[in-house]
């Protein structure tokens, strides 16, 4: 079982304007468990467009925040329209700032940069995520076939699958 | 978007799903376009007839998918204080 293991580190300015180094333990309180991903069609479509003779839009790169707390994989609207995937479904979403809004779902298939599986997502649920700086949203329907070990201790953390 | 089609599916899931448990459906418009044992077939199916337009595909007999994304229906991920 391959194993990714990351632990996050990175500079920043004190108040004074100085470049600091940024421990790995705050880095991750900061940034969360962040992945870099490639996101391209799922397999099933691809291999499908690909029987019919048709070419596939490059994969989109992108960080992707592991979030235990959403049950459902969503992917950025934008990049989801850039790799010409079809909508196979609209899903209702309540959001602090609209009543209820309507989001596109979208067969994605994910590669984590490191582990040389990629999993899909037939299920991703479109979402503007470029604005906060992601590609993707890692939900639980995801992490059910993963194992995850969140060391905040060591501000490091370890995905596998 | 696929207005028609969940439209199509709200008014025939159960009869679909009595005749086709546990089956992905494939809707295109207002009619079922196949039923299929995994959810792949029917993505490929769908692609193989519809290309990249619009097409819906749910599970028949599944309640409706619990969604609950607080970090993004909060506004949460970049909050700051």
């Amino acid at each position: 079982m391959p194993i990714l293991n990351v632990q996050l580190g990175g500079q920043g300015r004190s108040s004074d304007g100085k470049t600091i180094q940024i421990p790995p333990q705050a880095a991750l309180t900061m940034r969360g468990p962040v992945v870099q991903v490639t996101v391209s069609a799922g397999r099933a479509i691809a291999q499908q467009i690909l029987q019919q003779g048709g070419s596939l839009p490059p994969p989109v790169s992108g960080l992707a925040l592991i979030d235990t707390g959403a049950t459902s994989t969503c992917v950025d609207d934008a990049a989801a329209q850039q790799l010409q995937v079809p909508v196979i479904d609209v899903v209702k979403i309540a959001s602090a700032s609209h009543s209820e809004t309507e989001q596109n779902v979208y067969p994605i298939s994910i590669e984590v940069v490191g582990l040389p599986i990629a999993i899909d997502a037939p299920r991703a649920i479109g979402a503007p995520l470029a604005a906060q700086g992601l590609l993707v949203l890692i939900g639980r329907d995801l992490l059910q076939q993963c194992i995850l070990v969140y060391n905040g201790v060591s501000g490091s953390f370890s995905l596998s699958l | 978007m696929l207005d028609r089609e969940r439209a199509a599916y709200e008014k025939h899931a159960a009869q679909w799903a009595r005749q086709n448990p546990a089956k992905f459906a494939v809707v295109k418009e207002d009619s079922l376009a196949g039923v299929f044992d995994t959810i792949d077939e029917a993505l490929a199916a769908g692609v193989s007839s519809f290309g990249l337009e619009p097409f819906l595909v749910r599970q028949l007999g599944q309640p409706p998918q619990e969604i609950s994304i607080p970090a993004l229906t909060m506004g949460l991920l970049r909050a700051h204080p």
